[in-house]
Parts: C-alpha cells; structure tokens; sequence
C-alpha cells in the first residue's frame, strides 16, 4: 500500500517537472517597487533568482526595474529593512507594481559577520539591529546614548549629562573588576563593545581610559559620528557572531553601518533640530533669612556649652544681619545652572546606481550645557563611494572627519566638583557682582577650557571575484586623532595666580584585513563558505602635557615659557603603542537553509600578550536549525519562521601594557652628580600575562508569529571571563611593588528576551508598533589570586570610607559598609556592654538617642571596622526598555522607554544635602554653606521618634558619632527606575502637497527626550550614579531637552 | 497583495498550541536555568583570613576583677565569628578546669550613668547571671570575671617562679562559615586578687604587706596607700603643710574591711596621730552627697558611711563621683590662716574597690594632726 501510493508521488513530480520545462519561456517583467507605508519609490531592490538566490537585477532611481526571465521562476525583491517579496513570474505579468512591506520580521535581514554579508537566516550566533529611523529625532552628541533601552542586554546608563561624554557602555554584564581612584569617585574600568563603523574597528573608551583624572579632552570617537548618517547598527552579542572580530571583542561588537547612495537622481536631504536643554530640578535650599534663623536655632537648640552662643556673635554672618554683605538672598545654583538653546544641522547627498554609489554627509551639532561655561560642538564630514564596475569587482572609500569642540569649565567633565562645592554657597553671602567674586564663582565661570578632538577615518575596500565562487577582499584603513586641551585659570580663581594648562595628544591605528573567501552550492541542498583571513593593526599614542603657574596677567595667556626652577612640569604623559595580528579560518555548511553549523578559529597575537606566548587560539562554534523548514511544522500556520541557535566560543581582549610585559625605566635619583635611569620597581614584568579571555555559550530561539506580527526573540547566556588583569601587591621584602597577574575571573549568565507586536490589522490606516525588551543578567566572582582566600577589598582611600569588596561566589562587585539598622529612639535603646557597663560607642563618643544604629556586628559594643559587612549589589540585575509607535498616515507618535531594576545605589548625594547642616558657623575651609529645607526627610527630631534618618541638625555630633558617614548601608537604596527617554511626535506631510513645492519628503517632528524618570530613589536621580552605583553629587546633571526639528528631501 | 495577511483567517487559525512543542521549547532554556551548578560555579562562603591574631598572647590580669582583654584583629575575616577556648591545659598537659567554673556575676543591662536616685534604681540596671569565670565573646575578647577569685583560680607562685608545670595555655578555635582558624598557645598568668585599688600596701605576688620602696629588704618597714592629693594642710604642731611622698607619709590611707555593715556600705574614717578617731565634720566644707554614689548616708562623730553599688566606680565614665575609671573623694576645709587669708585644705583619694562588702576607707594623720582652727 505505502509503496504504491510512494510510487504514484513519483509519478507525479516526474509529469510536473516535465511540464514545467515544457514551460520554460523567457519574459521580460517589468514594474516599479514602492514603498507600501511611504508610496515611495524604492531604489536599488534586488531581483533574485534561485538557491543560492542571485541577483538578477535592481530597481532605478525610480524603483523601475525591468529584466528578463524563464516564466514560472520565482523572483525575490528583496531590500534591507523590507519583507522580501516572492513573485512567481507568468508569461501574462508584465507590468507589476510590487509594494514592498517594512520589515518587522527580521529573519531574511542581511547581517554583517565577519565583515561579509550574511542573512541572517542562516547565522548562528546572537545579534540584535536597530535601524537608524530609530535614532533620527533626537539629536545627540553621542548615538551611543539613544541605544538605551533598544537592545536586550546592552546595558546604557547616560549617567553623565556632560555634553559630548558617554555614559557607561556593557554588553552582557559585568567585563572587569579594576576599580580605581577612591571613595565616592570610585571608577570602574569602562568595558565597552568593540565599535566597528564601516568596518574600521575603533576604540570608544579612548576618552575615558584614565577614569575621573581624565586627561585632555574627554571626547570619545563616536561622539564624532552624526545620527542622521547612520543606517543600520547591529549589536553582536554572543561568541559566535564576534567571532571574527576577536582581539578585541571580548566586551561585545556594535557595528555601525552609515549610509550609501541608492538613488540614481541625486538625493539631497537636511535635517535641522532646535532644541531647549533645560537643568533637572535642583536641590531646595532656604534662602536669606531663613537660613539665617534655621542655622541659629540649630546653634540655640543643640550648643554643647556657653561658647557656642558666644561664637555666635563672633560670626558676622549670623550677627550681623543687617550688613548689607550678609544681607542676602543669593540663589548660588542659579549662578551656575542655565537654560540653553541649541541647533544641529546635517545636509546629505547620495546618489548613485549599481555601478557607481556615491555619498557625502555634513553635519554640524552643538549642545551648549547646562552648566555654564560647558559646551559641546562637532562639525563632521563623512563620504564614502563604491566603485562596481562589473560583478566581479567592487570598490568602495570611506573618508570622514570630525570635529568636536568641548568645554569643560573647571571641572573635568564628569565631575564638577568645584561647581558643586560652589553651589552650595550660603545664600546670605552676595552673588557675584562686577566688584567682587569669589574664587570658585571665578574658576567655574572664567576659566577658559577649550578642547578639541579632531578625527579623521579613512578607509579603502576591495573585492574581486576572480573564479567562481572565489572572492578575494581588503580593506586599509588609518585612522588618527588629535585631542588638544587648553586651560588658562585666571589670577582671581587661584589665589592670585594664573595658570595655564596644555595637552596635547596624538593617536593613530593603521589597519589592514585580507580575506578570501569561496562559496558554493551544492545540489541546491548543500551551501557552503569558507574564508581564510588575516588583519594586523598598529596603533600607536602619546599624550603629553604642560602645566606653568604664576603666568604674568590674565590677558597674556601665552605662549609661555620658564625656567626649570618655576615650571610646575610637564612632560609625557602617556606613550603606548600595540600590534595585534590575527589568523583566522572560518567555515560554514548549511543543508537547504534548514540545518546551519558555523566553525571558526582564529589565533590571534598582541603585542600587550606575554611575549612568551603572545598568540591566543580562539575558536567558535555554532549551530542553528530552522525548525519552521521542517515538514512536520508545515501545518502550523501561524509560524512564520522559528529557530534555534546554539554556540559556544571564546574570545580576547588585550588587557597588559608594554609596561606590565617588559618592565619599565624610570629616572631615578642621581649617581655621582649624575642623572641616573634605573629599574622602575613599581610593577615587576610578566612574560607569561595572557589577554582577557571570555567563553562563552549562547542559547537562542527566534519566532516570528501569525505572519510577522509578533516577533520572539529568547536567549540564555553563560559567558566565564578568564585571564582578567589583577594586579597584586607583592610582600615588600621583593623588591617589587606588584605584579600584574592574570588570576582573576568572573562567570555572567543570565536570559534576553525581545518581544514585538502589532495589534493592529495590516488594513487599518493606524499602526501601531510595540515592542518590550529585557535583560536578566547574573555576575558572580569565580576567582581570586591564590592566597586571597577568595575576598579582596579595594579600600577607598578617602575620608568616605565607601570600600569595594570582591568575595568569590557572589556577585563580583559588592559594597563594604556598616550596616545602618535605623536610629536610636530614646537614650535606652542604646545597647550596653553587660560586662563594662559602658554604651555603645565609636572612636570614644556613646552612642545616643537621634544616632545612627548602627550594628555590632563582632558584639564588642564598639563601631569600629570590625563592623563592616559585604553588602549589596552594583550591578544592575535587570535591564531593559519598551517602545511604542502609532501612526495614523503622516502623523504619528512614537515613545520609548527603559528600565534598570535590581541594583544598589549609594544615595551619597542625600547624605550630602543631610550633612550640608553640619557647620551653621561656616568655619570650615568651604567656607559658610547653605542650609537645606529638610520637612520631607524622614529624620529624627526628638526621643521616641522612629526614624529613617539620624538628627541632621545637631552639628556637634558631625565631627564624634558622624551620623551621617557615608560608609553604612542608610544610603543603600535600590536604583530600580523606569525612565521615558524620550517622546516624538512627527508629521510628514501628503506626497502631492509636498511634491508641488518640489520636495520630496517634508517631515516636522516635536519631542522630549528625557521625560520622566519614575523610581522610588530617594536621591535626583537614579541613573546619574557612576558605573559602580554611587551617586555623585559633584556629578554632571542630566538635561531634559524640547526638541523642535525638520526633515527636507530633495 | 497575496501575502497580505488575511484577517479572517488569522481568526480561524488554530490556537492549539499543542503541550509537545511548548515542553520541546522549554527542554532547550531550562538547561541554563541550573548553569550555576552546570558550570561549577564557586559557591559564596564567608571569608577568614589566615593572618587573624591577637596583638598579644600572654594575659595577666588580676583576680577578682572584671577584664575585659584581647586585641583581636580580624584581618577583614567576615564577622561575626564564633570564637571557642579549646585545649585549656597547663605547661604539662594536664588539663585546666579550675577557670571555666560557672557562678553568679553582676551584668550590666541598661546604661548606669551616675544620676541613679537609689541602690534598686542602679541595680534594676544590671542583674546577676551565671558565667563561667573566664569565657570569649563573639569579638574576640576574653572575659575574666570578677568572680574568679582566689580561692578559685590559683594566682602565679608567691615566690614569683614560672614553672612550666604552673602555666596556663590554652587556644582559640575561629569559625565562620568559611573555615576554621585555630590560634594556638594563648597564655594567662594571673595576679593574685588586689580588692581595691590604689593598693600599694599589697604585695602582689604575696598579697601580704608591701615592703618599703626605700628599704625593700627590711622586714620591719612598710609601704602605705598614700592619699591622692593632700594639699594646705598645716600641721597642728609643726605648723608645717603635711607632705605625702616617698619618704614622708604625713598622712596615709587604709582600706579595709569592717564588720557590722550591711554587706554593700562603704565608711570613711579619720584618725589622728593618736590613731584616736576624728570627726568628719571637721572637714567642714566637704560636700558629703556627692563624695560617692551612695545612699543613706550616716555621719557620726567616728565615720561617714554610705549605702553603695559596688565596685566602685561602677563602672568607667565620669560622673560627678568618678573619674579615669577611679572614684574620686575630696575631704575639704577651711580656715584663716596667716595674715587673714582663707585657706581651704584637701585630701583626697582616688579609689576603687572591686570586692563586694563591707569597706572603710580611713584616713590616718600618723605624724601630726592637722589643725583646723582659724590662725
């Protein structure tokens, strides 16, 4: 029976495949592509034919295509960003007119892997795009901002509201544990992914590498790239898909595509924003007398002795009201915060057809900051062209330069700590006025702080393919910075002495990559590609500087020159210079598109590797099986496509210097009246130092559902990081003073999720987008040096006592405080030694009704570092973000949110405004302070209350108990926030209308970015903390912007 | 458009969305559900420092008082920790029982701070509980109750030998949940019990009377507790200031127990070279509430005697009574002395007594009486 009925298939596929050759006759098809939402035209759609597809031509300038083919072959028209369409040709269609859909499947989107174009059908491992649409409305000065929220498992925080700076960068969790500087300005090593725009890696954290001492400018290289420019970002997550940028792709790859000309009329596009930063709400203080009496009745209410109401009349600013030097009302922080009004412009032109492409891009952004006296502008040039000249040769030029202008006052951009001790100036004290100012209104307003960065990129690509099936490719590139920085503090802001300041800094990377690649299909089952390949990359800075004091006046601003005696130095800062060179093979099956397996090994050699072994093999292997091609699945219709991936890999990134490999020489004193260069025994070299090594294993399900309207995108993750850099303190009978070891490492493991849907019926003229993204991620410390015993502690150096504590088994960066139990009530609940009889105390003081309780954790009735206990998280656990988008023919809105949940903040910020009442005399160097309106704070008043918050007005017990000690776990607060960044409301008007004005395309658009931010974070705000959770109140504010801006095309 | 979606049939569709493929989908996420355990993932556990010590290990305190001792340093081991005497033994190996004998001592449960109305008022502050007599807390800190006394805990020889055979050791287990640190050979040698304080009428290794500083070998000569401050006393005959030093004891104090009290009174006593009794009163300018914190106060023409909480001080915070851990008492008076000036006389002592009991605390002016009337 089963035979028979096999046969009679047979039979039947043989008659059909006879009369489908009986069929074959050739037609020409012709047609335009449009746009389905726009009506538009669209250029350069493929026509593809055949498995592998090829292409066997494009649309026009006008979306008119026209090609000849056998009847009864099925043509695909497939764009990036649009659904493929499928159309099996009959001899009677001959004029079509193909409306092409926006893709809201992204399965048959063309991804970049290995710098070759894939689709991502057919890729193994995890990756993630956003389209530049998204990421036009609001202008910023760094895209990297606008990517919060968008991607499951990067992890932005635009802590910083410093124009022209990066918040903090993570792709899947926690890269490192090397923390430095001290206290509540603790800086963790920034890690972020490796950026590859056009396919030129470059390096984002170059600004931020030296922490809060940052030198020189603190302009990244993506700040440098103009919004409007970008196509298409693709975030790389797993090791699979990085694979094959492995020397430095240990953090992740984001690779930004800019845009190409597609049009054979050349396209003019401008795009113009006018927009309104305005300050956050800052802190409420009370002004003129009534900080005048709120500080005596503090003085009145808690003197510890006659003396203190004596010294009152010894200080003028409490006596003396009357005196019209202390009879004021100065609003300090209004001093320093502004309102700015701020444009950008960017012109485009691209043009071009198959043969030849062309595009150049102009922009010009400038964000005058909130804080006076900051400022961040950037001029940029970008052009690229592509040369085709026939299908077997491709050549494509990049060239951009940009321009960043930044000023950074007297601070260093993310801290502006003189402003902030400034602002918090007693309001009774005179503003500044033409006659007299002080130091700090001076530094902050009058320092001249001028920076610049100046980029340039550029790149060559070549591609030929000289057999069939054999591609061989290049790519040149050199890229170089420029980074000046130049200080002149006027005579009034430092003690009647100028100052001058100068960087200079100089960096270039020369990068070069060989590829060959051959594919082939086979029985059009078997597909396979293999490539081999090499890149080598050079790359070489040096940052020096300057510093002269006591410069003659405050109009002679230089040039400058003194005699050794006088100079305050100067001299390089910073000198590095590294190789990597990479070996790699690459090779990838697929059976019918159905079962795909992925392998790659690469050997990969730095120069800032341990010259015993300076090569690292990193291999990769993934797999990925679409379940939806499966026969047995042909019956469930609401499956569109559905897939699961799996891979594993490792990666590198290059962690030791020159410095921490060789061993280093120093000046040292003098020998014999002579200058003597010796050892630098800071650091004893390692040869054998490996590069960070991260493996990891991905597990991944994409699902797009009842024909694209939903979209399912689940993976899990574990990634163990190997190798970090640690650098050990040696005993000091060795000479040495540390060694740079590799014996540390960290697991992250955790689950992305990105769900998208669109309700709405594909006929209603609403549309109507949503799309809800989130990321768990875990972090656990695995490895400590031997002889630690599994915990380290990073102690802050300063007074804060804030300290970073690593244990082994937990996650990694954990905090070390006293743990804060409330507040003594009444005198009684102050417990006793049973065996001394004495309360508890610390450093000599009892402890007492309106203090802290602070807990005995050792039980020796004493608070004292016995008494510090691991606590909290940094990290965040959760991450995420939602967008929606409504459309009603032109006009539509579109919102997006993100969300960070599960993470420790140290609310440091409210431990200053509490601790701001400690001195009503104002005797300390800052000299007299502001008081705060404190109604709201849940604080001790009086016994028997039971409060959050210890007793903020007594003064006397600041300098013996110290209520309100930055190292206790009161300021630990959960950091879990859901912030609206930002909301556009845009209107593009009718084609006809606009087309009788000879425009193509005229959109308006209105928006708020950084809208809201809802969060039960009792400080400003629950994002602007520093990568390790601690809120700076020195820090840079972020802005609420109005945005109003246009988009033409011509 | 053929792949427009169509509506009426997305309504149709088949929501079976069948359990086989839902447990094939969880089949693949949930192994990295349990990855921790997968990937052997270190557990997190307390840390201890192999680096824990006492800054010293060799203990001597005095019998009879409450000690607290030890300077432990956690070297950052994660607290609290369990600490434990093991090994008690002496020099020999023989083991040491006699210190961990349970009795009744004074705890302290509320915040004595010298403004106590009455004895119940400062004894509702404290409470007798059983402890052993010497034990570790959860610091680190070894206790010595003031329960171990001699006739308990055998103090080190009279004759001042050191004999292996008669030292104490024993360890001290740490613990947390990361480990166990044993820190070995801690070492006590116990002075004998000295009551009170200042006692340097005692020997302390004999606890009989001291020899002379001066003269130490002469069985005949003697040192005294001298008074604190003795200052504008003029002596009756030689019409001279009296003088405490090491050579001249004008004045000296005794403090001894008397019988007859009501086991907590303490009784100030002055002789005159005559060893005759003197009114207090003469003191005339004493303030006698608040020379200690006690209670009930009889004056007599022989003593001053108080109800009091011992030990005195109670404990070590200044009070208008107490002061550096000792009490503080000020007997006063004034006089017109040459050329009609007023001249205020003191004596004064700094004391403790750590023995519960009956005390008096006398005064003795062995060479000269101190004159008391107006010039």
């Amino acid at each position: 029976m089963k035979i028979r009925i096999i046969l009679r298939v047979l039979v039947c596929i043989a008659f059909i495949s006879q009369g489908l050759k009986a069929q074959i006759k050739q037609v020409t098809i012709k047609g335009t592509v449009i746009d389905e939402g726009t009506k538009q035209p669209i250029p350069a759609v493929s026509l593809l034919t055949g498995t592998p597809s090829k292409a066997i031509g494009f649309s026009d300038g006008k979306g008119h295509f026209s090609v000849a083919i056998p009847a009864g072959t099925t043509v695909v028209f497939r764009y990036v960003g649009y659904q493929p369409y499928r159309l099996k040709v009959s001899a009677d269609q001959l004029n079509l007119n193909v409306r092409l859909k926006e893709l809201n499947q992204n399965m048959d989107e063309v991804v970049i892997r290995g710098y070759v174009a894939r689709s991502k059908e057919v890729t193994t491992g995890a990756s993630f795009s956003i389209k530049g649409e998204e990421l036009k409305d609001i202008p910023v000065a760094n895209i990297e901002a606008l990517l919060q929220g968008k991607v499951p498992g990067l992890n932005i925080q635009n802590n910083t509201g410093a124009p022209g700076f990066r918040g903090t960068t993570q792709l899947r969790g926690l890269a490192t544990l090397n923390v430095s500087n001290t206290g509540s300005e603790t800086f963790l090593q920034p890690t972020s992914p490796l950026y590859v725009i056009d396919g030129i890696p470059i390096d984002a954290d170059k600004a931020s590498e030296m922490g809060y001492d940052l030198q020189g400018p603190g302009i990244s290289p993506l700040s440098l790239i103009p919004q409007e420019d970008v196509e298409n970002i693709e975030v790389l997550r797993d090791a699979q898909a990085t694979a094959l940028y492995g020397a430095r792709a240990a953090y992740g790859v984001i690779i930004i595509t800019t845009k190409r000309g597609h049009s054979e009329i050349p396209r003019v596009r401008y795009t113009n924003n006018f927009f309104v930063s305005t300050p956050p709400a800052l802190r409420t203080t009370l002004g003129g007398n009534k900080e005048r009496a709120l500080k005596l009745a503090q003085i009145y209410g808690n003197a510890l002795s006659f003396a203190d109401i004596m010294e009152i009349s010894r200080t003028p600013l409490l006596s003396d009201s009357l005196n019209s030097y202390f009879n004021n009302s100065t609003n300090w922080q209004a001093v320093f915060y502004r309102t700015t009004y701020n444009q950008t412009h960017n012109l485009a032109i691209d043009g071009g057809n198959q043969k030849f492409n062309y595009k150049a891009n102009v922009g010009y952004f400038a964000n005058k900051g909130i804080l006076k006296n900051t400022g961040f502008s950037r001029y940029t040039l970008n052009m690229n062209a592509e040369l085709r000249p026939n299908d077997r040769f491709r050549f494509t030029t990049f060239l951009s330069g940009g321009v960043g202008k930044q000023q950074k006052g007297d601070g260093l951009g993310f801290l502006q700590q003189g402003v902030a001790k400034s602002a918090q100036a007693s309001s009774l004290l005179p503003g500044p006025s033409f006659y007299q100012s002080s130091g700090g209104v001076v530094s902050a307003l009058e320092t001249i702080n001028d920076n610049a960065t100046r980029n340039l990129r550029t790149s060559i690509d070549a591609e030929y393919s000289f057999l069939p099936g054999f591609k061989i490719m290049s790519t040149v590139n050199y890229t170089f910075s420029s980074d000046i920085e130049d200080t002149f503090t006027p005579a009034a802001a430092n003690n009647q002495f100028s100052q001058v300041y100068g960087f200079n800094g100089r960096s270039n990377s020369l990068y070069n990559r060989n590829m060959l690649n051959y594919s082939a299909t086979f029985n059009e089952k078997h597909s396979i590609y293999v490539s081999v390949a090499n890149d080598i990359n050079e790359q070489r800075g040096q940052n020096s500087a300057i510093r002269q004091v006591r410069t003659p006046n405050d109009q002679f601003q230089g040039p400058l020159g003194f005699d050794v005696l006088n100079s305050r130095g100067g001299g390089v800062l910073s000198y590095n210079r590294g190789r990597l060179a990479s070996f790699w093979a690459a090779g990838s099956y697929d059976y019918m598109r159905k079962y795909i397996l992925d392998l790659a090994y690469r050997i990969d050699g730095t120069s800032s590797s341990g010259l015993n072994d300076p090569f690292s093999k990193n291999p990769s292997i993934g797999l990925r099986w679409n379940f939806n091609k499966e026969n047995w699945m042909s019956d469930i219709d609401w499956l569109n496509s559905g897939s699961i991936r799996v891979s594993w890999g490792k990666n590198i990134t290059p962690t030791g210097s020159l410095a921490s490999i060789y061993g280093k020489y120093n000046t040292g004193g003098s020998y014999n009246n002579q200058p003597s260069i010796g050892l630098d025994f800071g650091s004893i070299p390692n040869p054998n130092l490996k590069p960070k090594t991260k493996e990891m294993y991905n597990l991944g399900v994409d699902l797009n559902l009842f024909r694209g309207k939903i979209d399912l995108n689940f993976d899990a993750y574990f990634s163990e990081i190997k190798n970090e850099l640690f650098s050990r303190n040696l005993s000091n009978t060795l000479g040495f003073g540390s060694f740079p070891s590799n014996e540390t490492g960290m697991v992250n493991y955790g689950y992305e999720m990105y769900f998208a849907i669109r309700p709405l019926s594909d006929k209603s003229p609403f549309k109507l987008n949503l799309s809800f993204n989130g990321a768990w991620n875990n972090n656990i410390l695995t490895r400590l040096p031997e002889g630690f015993n599994g915990q380290n502690i990073a102690f802050s150096g300063d007074a804060s006592g804030q300290h970073t504590i690593f244990r082994v088994g937990r996650n990694t960066l954990s905090n070390y405080l006293l743990v804060n139990q409330g507040v003594f009530s009444v005198d009684g609940d102050v417990p006793v030694d049973p065996v001394t009889g004495l309360r508890y105390r610390t450093e000599g003081n009892f402890y007492r009704a309106g203090d802290p309780r602070i807990k005995d954790v050792n039980g020796d009735y004493i608070m004292d570092r016995n008494d510090y206990q691991i606590t909290g998280n940094s990290q965040p656990l959760l991450t995420g973000g939602m967008s929606a988008s409504l459309s009603y023919k032109g006009l539509g809105i579109n919102i997006y949110a993100s969300y960070t949940a599960k993470r420790t903040i140290l609310n440091n910020a409210l431990a200053n405004r509490l601790g701001i009442m400690n001195d009503p005399f104002g005797r300390s160097d800052a000299g007299p302070k502001a008081v705060v309106s404190l109604p709201d704070v849940n604080m001790w008043r009086k016994p028997g209350d039971v409060a959050k918050y210890p007793y903020a007005y007594d003064y006397n017990r600041y300098s013996t108990i110290q209520p309100f000690r930055n190292d206790q776990t009161l300021w630990e607060e959960d950091g879990t926030y859901l912030k609206i960044n930002n909301m556009t409301l845009f209107y593009s008007f009718p084609k006809k209308i606009v087309q009788r004005l000879g425009v193509n395309n005229l959109r308006f658009q209105m928006s708020v970015s950084n809208v809201i931010t809802f969060s039960g974070y009792s400080g400003p705000n629950p994002e602007s903390v520093t990568a390790l959770g601690r809120d700076l109140s020195g820090g840079y504010p972020n802005s609420r912007d109005y945005i109003f801006g246009f988009n033409l095309d011509l | 458009m053929s792949w427009v979606l169509n509506n009426e049939r997305l309504e149709k569709m088949n929501f079976n969305l069948n359990n086989n493929r839902i447990v094939f989908l969880l089949l693949f996420i949930s192994p990295l559900a349990g990855c921790k355990k997968i990937f052997e993932v270190p557990a997190e556990k307390e840390y201890i420092s192999n680096k824990i010590s006492y800054s010293s290990k060799l203990f001597e305190p005095v019998l009879g008082r409450t000690a607290l001792m030890g300077t432990f340093s956690a070297d950052n081991s994660t607290q609290p920790l369990t600490f434990s005497i093991a090994n008690a033994r002496y020099g020999d190996g023989r083991p040491m029982t006699d210190l961990f004998k349970p009795k009744e001592v004074w705890v302290w449960t509320g915040a004595y701070d010298g403004k106590e109305k009455s004895l119940e008022e400062i004894n509702s502050k404290r409470r007798k509980e059983v402890h052993p007599l010497f034990e570790v807390r959860s610091s680190g800190q070894f206790i010595l109750w003031s329960s171990a006394t001699d006739d308990l805990v055998a103090a080190r020889k009279a004759d001042s030998t050191n004999l292996i055979q008669d030292r104490r050791f024993f360890d001290v287990k740490v613990s947390n949940s990361g480990g166990e640190v044993i820190i070995k050979d801690m070492e006590l040698k116990f002075w004998r019990e000295r009551p009170y304080e200042p006692s340097t009428d005692l020997n302390p290794f004999t606890g009989k009377v001291a020899p002379h500083p001066g003269d130490p070998r002469n069985p005949n000569k003697r040192d005294y507790i001298r008074p604190s401050r003795l200052s504008n006393i003029i002596g009756k005959n030689t019409r001279k200031a009296l003088v405490t030093d090491d050579n001249t004891k004008d004045v000296v104090v005794y403090i001894r127990p008397f019988s007859g009290g009501n086991g907590h009174s303490l009784r100030f006593k002055f002789l005159n070279k005559d060893s005759v009794a003197m009114n207090p009163a003469l003191f005339n300018e004493t303030k006698w509430d608040l020379l200690v914190h006690g209670f009930n106060r009889k004056s007599t023409a022989e003593y001053v005697q108080y109800d009091v909480a011992y030990p005195i001080p109670l404990i070590n915070i200044s009070t208008p009574y107490a002061n550096s851990g000792k009490a503080n008492v000020n007997f006063v008076y004034s006089r017109i002395g040459f050329g009609g000036a007023r001249e205020t006389g003191t004596l004064g002592l700094d004391f403790s007594i750590y023995r519960e009991g009956d005390w008096e605390i006398v005064f003795h002016f062995r060479n000269d009486n101190p004159k008391f009337e107006d010039e």
